[in-house]
């Protein structure tokens, strides 16, 4: 008895443990003999392995090492379902990464984990201002903008037709309205991914319809005010009457963006990010959809989302690595890079320079003229823990009670780290 | 009995000639064979436990950093999350349920494939599968099958009449905290099904024949002979594989991260799951649920042993 016992305890902690020692990959090596190692950790904006940002990112290292033959650049793409859980394991680990790009979260540099944008860029001015700011802590910044988009609805033209549907919606019961009739036809009316993939984007798109936000203009969290209940209690009435697919809390963003581009939803919030997944369904053709402000309670959103993806550089050897990744940084910041990067993924640029040389471009001027007044995530080095709240568990605010919900992520946002 | 006296005698002799080196070494020989093992076990198992405990009592920021003693905040903040109760019932639904129905359907198929029957050899390769395909693969394939617009599972209710549409409340099995449950047991059962099977099919094997050619002369009925000889001779296979059941299943992680990644909110999750999504934000209350873990883990294996040992012999 005595040693199956034993044998059985030291199984179990064996088992128990094994979990516990998930994720965790080696950090970027050390120089020696003058070489330099420097691990990219970016996230994946391709739709499969044909447009994978491997291939990007691969490219871009290829080049620059035939330049500079003692930097090696490693590249590793990571889908954005696991982008965040993944570089947060890193850090927690100790095993940073040189070059993120992807997700920023202000935490790091509050910790002292980053690179100042200065310290590893030349030109850092050519960074959006915009953008820039929402990248600084304390007045330095660290996140330094790589690309960026805004959200706007895209709706099936041809669906719209058949349920006999005029014109795009522009109110919260027009939305109602005309999904409902698209239901009709035995599709899906209105696309609503509040899944953990990105539920932070689709509330505040959301929110902002109804003049709520996750933060007041003075810094204070909102996330249970009374606009926000009223948003959600709006939701929670729309997703009861069929208006949209069931149970929109498990649902993500990508496999939604999927069914649009199969003629399966009839209306979608959306991001350029969204074309080439309908170009490469070859389900809708170019005129079969289209994209127009996003509905709001009582008219469409005078300012819509404007999300950046941000370049950080860890703190993580000594300054012949932070030579290295400066280097690295000023070549792949090229306008040529930045516009291969956009027409290849339909995203919009971070520099001020490649965003001129777009500006008259028939698809990216609309939404680059849309930019600089676009509504942004909080800044707050407590967004990190926040949003993996919302994205966890927003999407259970339309099917069970919201201001519950929203008052939980509410305390979660004032508890702090 | 003589010879034993002549060793015992010669022994003292043969251990005051020895040098103190010596003895030294011959005692720590065992050492070289075991030590490798003690170190694994040291370095595996032990190490990483104390790590765990010394975590869950420690502050640490969300991004790795030790900011000093946390006394017992992680594990007061643990049992307020609203969320605990929840999860914890559903462990214990998940592991009863799960290593029950596994072991009731591995007994019936481990009998079927002790008996000769023809294309038995490939029946039982074919067992294999779900083993050794990996379980994140069979959880994807579930997920898809399911998947309320064109699930495979889905079309096949259709097609019959038992699903009215497609993309309804009815369609969507991962949506709902309920049924998406239910389904991941049942993937939870089709991947343990092998290893347990094959337990009890080497477990039926070691029956001896005779003890069962005696029955027959005995003239008892076949429910009879399954009762008193095979059941009773089945329960060391039958109580190790519940046992390693019972812990693989409790720690189950690919299943729920693959299929619903425990949402809607926290409604499917279980404590293994529930611990990985606390880790993102909460290092110090991630590790609490660790040590809770680490204790269920062992309270249950210290029960089942118990209650084992009860009701016969079992090693």
């Amino acid at each position: 008895m005595k040693p199956a016992l034993i044998a059985s305890v030291a199984l179990s902690a064996a088992a128990v443990l094994a979990l516990s020692a998930c994720g965790g990959s080696s950090g970027g090596s050390a120089s020696n003999s003058g070489t330099t190692t420097l691990k990219l950790v970016a996230a994946d904006y391709g739709t499969g392995p044909a447009n994978t940002s491997q291939k990007y990112w691969q490219g871009i290292a290829d080049a620059f090492h035939a330049q500079n033959p003692k930097i090696t650049v490693k590249v590793q793409a990571i889908n954005w379902n696991d982008f965040d859980n993944q570089v947060q394991t890193m850090v927690q680990n100790h095993q940073f990464p040189d070059i993120t790009e992807g997700d920023y979260f202000s935490n790091y540099a509050q910790e002292g984990l980053l690179y100042k944008a200065s310290e590893v860029m030349t030109n850092a001015s050519n960074l959006m201002p915009v953008f820039s700011k929402l990248g600084s802590y304390q007045n330095a910044q660290y996140g330094m903008p790589f690309t960026t988009s805004s959200r706007t609805l895209f709706y099936n033209k041809k669906l719209f037709a058949q349920a006999k549907i005029t014109s795009a919606p522009q109110t919260w019961a027009d939305v109602q309205a005309d999904a409902l009739k698209i239901k009709a036809l035995g599709k899906i009316g209105f696309g609503l991914p509040l899944g953990s993939e990105e539920a932070q984007a689709e509330s505040l798109l959301w929110m902002l319809g109804n003049g709520g936000n996750y933060k007041d203009a003075t810094g204070n969290w909102t996330i249970d005010s009374p606009q926000n209940t009223q948003t959600f209690q709006f939701l929670k009435q729309l997703v009861g009457s069929g208006a949209t697919e069931p149970n929109p809390g498990t649902k993500n963003r990508t496999d939604l963006w999927k069914q649009f581009a199969q003629g399966q939803i009839g209306m979608i919030n959306g991001s350029p990010a969204l074309i080439p997944i309908i170009q490469e369904g070859k389900v809708l053709s170019d005129s079969d959809w289209t994209s127009v402000p996003i509905a709001g309670k009582g008219g469409p959103l005078q300012s819509t989302l404007g999300v950046c993806d941000f370049a950080a550089a860890f703190k993580n050897g000594g300054t012949s690595k932070q030579a290295a990744i400066k280097k690295f940084l000023d070549f792949a910041y090229q306008d040529k890079y930045q516009i291969q990067f956009d027409k290849q993924y339909d995203l919009l640029p971070a520099t001020t320079s490649a965003a001129q040389t777009l500006a008259s471009d028939p698809v990216f001027g609309p939404f680059l003229k849309a930019l600089p007044k676009a509504v942004q995530y909080p800044g707050d080095t407590v967004w990190a823990n926040v949003k993996t709240e919302v994205q966890h568990t927003i999407g259970t605010a339309v099917t069970g009670d919201p201001s519950k919900v929203l008052g939980t992520l509410q305390q979660t946002a004032k508890k702090g780290s | 009995m003589t010879e034993q006296a002549t060793l015992t005698a010669k022994r003292p002799a043969a251990r005051r000639r020895e040098s103190p080196a010596r003895r030294v070494a011959r005692a720590a020989y065992p050492l070289l064979w075991i030590g490798p093992a003690l170190a694994l076990i040291g370095v595996v198992v032990l190490w990483p436990v104390v790590v765990m405990f010394r975590t869950s009592f420690q502050h640490i920021s969300p991004d790795g950093f030790i900011l000093g003693s946390a006394g017992g905040r992680n594990f007061t903040d643990l049992f307020n999350e609203p969320d605990l109760k929840g999860v914890l019932t559903r462990t214990v639904v998940w592991v009863v349920a799960v290593v029950t129905v596994t072991m009731i359907l591995s007994l019936g198929l481990a009998q079927l494939f002790n008996e000769r029957f023809p294309g038995r050899r490939v029946a039982r390769w074919a067992l294999i599968a779900p083993w050794a395909a990996s379980v994140m693969m069979t959880s994807l394939v579930f997920r898809w099958a399911l998947d309320a617009n064109n699930g495979v599972i889905n079309v096949f209710l259709h097609d019959i009449g038992l699903l009215k549409s497609f993309n309804s409340n009815q369609a969507d099995w991962l949506g709902r905290p309920t049924s998406a449950f239910v389904w991941m047991m049942v993937v939870a059962v089709f991947v343990s099904l092998p290893f347990s099977t094959y337990a009890l099919l080497a477990g039926l094997q070691t029956i001896p024949q005779d003890v069962y050619e005696a029955a027959k002369v005995d003239g008892a009925s076949r429910w009879r002979v399954y009762r008193s000889i095979t059941l009773p001779l089945l329960r060391p296979a039958f109580v190790v594989s519940a046992l390693i059941n019972v812990i693989n299943v409790f720690n189950s992680f690919p299943i729920i991260w693959e299929m619903t990644r425990g949402g809607p909110g926290y409604q499917t999750s279980t404590t293994t799951t529930f611990m990985f999504q606390l880790k993102q934000s909460y290092i110090g209350e991630s590790a609490a649920m660790s040590v809770i873990n680490f204790g269920l883990v062992i309270l249950i294996v210290l029960l089942f042993l118990r209650v084992t040992r009860r009701t016969g012999e079992v090693t």
